[in-house]
């Protein structure tokens, strides 16, 4: 069975409910090392005292005992260092969850979660009329009033509206004749609103390798509500992918992502934290892939292109996302750039970028996004490349915004290595070069 | 990464990052599973490598090197009889070596162990112990001053030092309670390390203690004093209290055992090799008398991982690498190897929970011959490309013995060499 196929006759398996592995807490402490958040601030006790500890008096009917668990990044540091387990950030994301349901958010922050935590509504009224929004959240006027309104933190960074959307692109994209083989690519809101340049260069990408793409119309994944705790708003995006991607999977063809987090949530987020384990789901979960992590698979293969790759003299950090690394499948992403020769990665070792989707966006988090940031801000300069390298849009938005190092995805670089002529800062760098 | 994986080592406690270490030097493609943070973080820092023995003796082992030799003629499947005298003493040099170039001296030999305080004031004999933490050592009767900080409540000073002044070592303790450590209720180790390593506040720490000396002739730290620059940061305290200090390891976590953590993935992360965090393996695949892939838990889906060699380094009951339940079964977790625990579970234990001979579930793990390859009955390998090594073999008793890292260190080091044969 080729790895492109959709495996439609796996076992499907719901994990555990999350609150079940509160008992394989021994209370070591090792999450409390490692966790981002509470290194920098008081205002977070730390995962075993939010996640095991707390989740004991949240059985039940019993009042959520404390609003510090919205403090979490839900960065899931804490389940990758656990030794036994535990799955930490998900209790935390259930147990705000569980707030919102209790109407314990303040009013302001419950607006301005919902309005942050949907990009696909604020992409469909702000990418239209483009230059007008990207005006007005580019001037210190507009992000003063969305302060002072909804709480968002007026130095955070704002990625630009794209004056074409994704989706427009691939209308007029023209498919190549030949194609052997078909996959979905799933692009996610980022791709479509904000950095249509990342879908362009993984379809091509694809195309490459001898795929069809197919692009069928989706819907946010979900991710950015869910870890505000909006779990019902989450469900209905969630089942709505899964009527818009099950069929594709039925015909034998698999997902694949750009964006980290959407994957991740598609695999095993959305399922796990709204225990939602219909058939279809569990399907969908099975045959999702991050975009590296299915190259990875073609390369095992001997299905990867790589005997033309062009070289790339350049000498790049690379930040695997906290989100990217909750996969649990290594780092794909640096063993497809790999290959590309000349090109020298250097691996950041940075718990996590510090902006957590929509965490450091919130004016009361945004001093400790930035201060959990540090450590990898310092790397990026340190490296000093043209551009840094991230698999995941909010964190690239939020390195790029503290280090002014302009920050793309990996596939950008071997679409650039395919020949393809990438845009944005990428493309800079490489006329440059030229 | 894609490329061909010489060895696999699942499990990153000393055992694993030890085997995975020595192959990687010896130019061998090496990945690391880890299912999360172990061992390294619940440890000394410390090389205990044979504390007590015979297990009833009421006094500590003082040479380990001649009592290794008496217990390898008594006991010739304990790990060290099977691993020989050689690789103790070649293990133990050559991780010295390797902290040593890390700029974290490990000082002792086999031939005399450390007697140093533990964060209650006991005695611990220990083997090779780091620079920062010799000057503690207890066989001098200097005075001893030890500091705790008020925010960090995981170290308590008063009762070490009362401990240890009731066994006739003069001691005394200050807690202190400085402004720069008043913006966090808690603070853990770790970031109470990080801060050490910031010159403002080791003066700080300096000018809160300096009236507090008194007669102390050394003074004691919990194991904080830095992560990464553990031996600028004592120094640096040293100099500026102007005697000998001390670091005592903390309750978990553990930032001595993490330093060793840390120096042990560089090196095999500077080798090319790959130490994966948060990669649980959940199983197999055999064939033919041979391992052909181990399998982790992903996101969605199980993956398989291909070597030509194989280290278990799971560890025990406690590690996670053997499985006790409820009904009184024990399984190995990756391979299902067999175990030489007792068949029935009322002979896990001896009546008495404080039994001196200890109780028979303590010797539970997997069989191995000289090479380290799981054994069956008739000690004949079960799978040519397996090794096993550290805490979770058979026929020790790593936590009474007081040899947890001695076992780890020696078993890992003399595996990771049968790796690259």
């Amino acid at each position: 069975m080729n790895i492109w196929e959709a495996q439609t006759d796996i076992e499907l398996m719901p994990h555990k409910p999350v609150e079940a592995s509160l008992d394989e807490c021994i209370k070591c402490n090792i999450c409390m090392t490692a966790c981002p958040v509470t290194a920098v601030t008081d205002l977070f006790p730390g995962p075993k005292y939010e996640g095991p500890q707390a989740a004991r008096f949240r059985q039940g009917q019993q009042e959520t005992p404390d609003y510090s668990v919205d403090y979490c990044s839900g960065c899931r540091v804490c389940n990758m260092v656990c030794p036994n387990g535990v799955r930490i950030a998900e209790m935390n994301a259930r147990a705000r969850a569980t707030m919102v349901e209790q109407e314990k958010v303040p009013l302001k922050h419950k607006i301005r979660n919902n309005l942050i935590a949907r990009p696909e509504t604020l992409g469909k009224l702000g990418q239209p009329v483009y230059p007008i929004s990207n005006f007005l959240l580019g001037s210190g006027f507009g992000r003063s009033l969305a302060g002072l309104f909804f709480d968002i933190a007026p130095k955070a960074a704002l990625p630009d509206y794209t004056p074409e959307k994704f989706s427009k692109w691939v209308q007029k994209h023209e498919k190549p004749a030949q194609a052997k083989r078909k996959v979905v690519y799933f692009h996610g809101c980022s791709t479509e609103y904000y950095e249509p340049r990342v879908g362009k260069a993984a379809v091509h990408v694809l195309e490459a390798n001898g795929f069809e793409v197919l692009i069928p119309p989706q819907n946010c994944c979900g991710l950015p509500l869910l870890s505000n705790g909006e779990f019902a708003a989450a469900q209905k995006y969630y089942e709505s992918n899964i009527k818009k991607l099950i069929d594709y999977i039925k015909q034998g063809y698999v997902i694949v992502g750009t964006s980290t987090s959407c994957t991740l949530t598609l695999k095993e987020e959305a399922p796990e934290l709204l225990s939602f384990y219909t058939d279809d789901a569990l399907l969908l979960a099975g045959n999702t892939f991050d975009f590296n992590e299915f190259l990875v698979h073609l390369l095992d293969a001997g299905e990867l292109r790589i005997d033309d790759l062009r070289p790339i003299p350049l000498t790049l950090a690379y930040h695997p996302p906290c989100q990217y690394r909750a996969h649990r499948i290594g780092f794909p992403a640096i063993e497809v750039l790999d290959l590309i020769p000349e090109l020298t990665i250097i691996k950041s070792e940075a718990a996590c970028c510090g902006v957590g989707g929509t965490y450091g966006y919130k004016a009361e988090k945004y001093e400790i996004s930035m201060e959990v940031g540090r450590p990898l801000f310092e790397f990026i300069q340190e490296v000093d490349g043209p551009v840094a390298v991230c698999d995941s849009e909010t964190c690239r938005w939020h390195i790029a915004g503290a280090t002014g190092v302009p920050n793309v995805h990996p596939v950008e670089l071997l679409a650039a290595a395919y020949g393809y002529e990438v845009e944005g800062p990428l493309a800079d760098v490489l006329r440059q070069l030229a | 990464m894609g490329k061909q994986t010489d060895v696999l080592v699942i499990g990153a406690g000393l055992a694993g990052l030890t085997a995975a270490w020595q192959a990687a030097r010896h130019g061998k493609k090496v990945k690391v599973l880890a299912k999360g943070w172990g061992a390294t973080h619940w440890h000394s820092g410390c090389i205990d490598l044979l504390g007590y023995w015979p297990l009833d003796a009421d006094t500590a082992v003082v040479h380990p090197a001649p009592a290794i030799a008496q217990l390898i003629k008594e006991q010739p499947q304990h790990p060290y009889a099977l691993a020989g005298l050689d690789n103790v003493t070649a293990a133990l040099s050559n991780f010295q070596d390797l902290c040593a170039e890390a700029g974290y001296p490990l000082e002792g030999s086999p031939e005399k162990n450390w007697l140093l305080p533990t964060a209650v004031g006991t005695f611990r004999p220990t083997c090779l112990a780091p620079q920062t933490m010799t000057a503690g050592d207890l066989s001098s009767d200097a005075p001893l001053l030890l500091v705790g900080f008020a925010q960090f409540v995981d170290f308590y000073p008063h009762v070490a030092a009362d401990n240890l002044a009731q066994q006739g070592i003069p001691a005394e303790y200050v807690m202190l309670d400085l402004p720069s450590l008043a913006r966090q209720h808690r603070l853990t180790s770790v970031v109470l390390a990080h801060m050490m390593e910031q010159e403002a506040f080791r003066q700080e720490v300096a000018q809160a203690l300096q009236p507090k000396l008194g007669q102390a002739a050394r003074v004691g730290f919990p194991a904080v004093l830095g992560l990464r620059e553990a031996t600028a940061v004592w120094q640096a305290m040293s100099d500026l209290l102007e005697r000998p200090v001390f670091e005592i390891p903390t309750l978990p976590p553990s930032v001595a055992g993490i330093r060793l953590h840390h120096i042990l993935q560089d090196a095999i992360q500077a080798q090319g090799g790959w130490v994966f965090d948060g990669m649980e393996a959940v199983g197999s695949e055999k064939d033919g008398g041979r391992v052909t892939a181990v399998i982790t838990e992903t996101a969605a889906r199980n993956r398989a991982h291909r070597a030509q060699n194989y280290v278990l380094s799971t560890g025990g009951i406690l590690g996670g690498g053997i499985y006790a339940s409820y009904e009184g079964g024990v399984h190995e977790v990756v391979f299902d190897l067999p175990l030489n625990a007792p068949d029935n579970h009322l002979d896990w234990f001896h009546t008495d929970f404080m039994d001196k001979r200890g109780h028979p579930i303590y010797q539970t793990g997997i069989r191995v011959n000289k090479q380290f390859r799981p054994v069956n009955g008739s000690e004949q390998p079960l799978l040519s490309n397996l090794f096993a090594a550290g805490t979770t073999l058979a026929h020790c008793e790593p936590i009474r013995e007081r040899s947890f890292a001695g076992i780890a260190l020696v078993t890992g080091y003399a595996v990771g060499k049968n790796t690259i044969r």
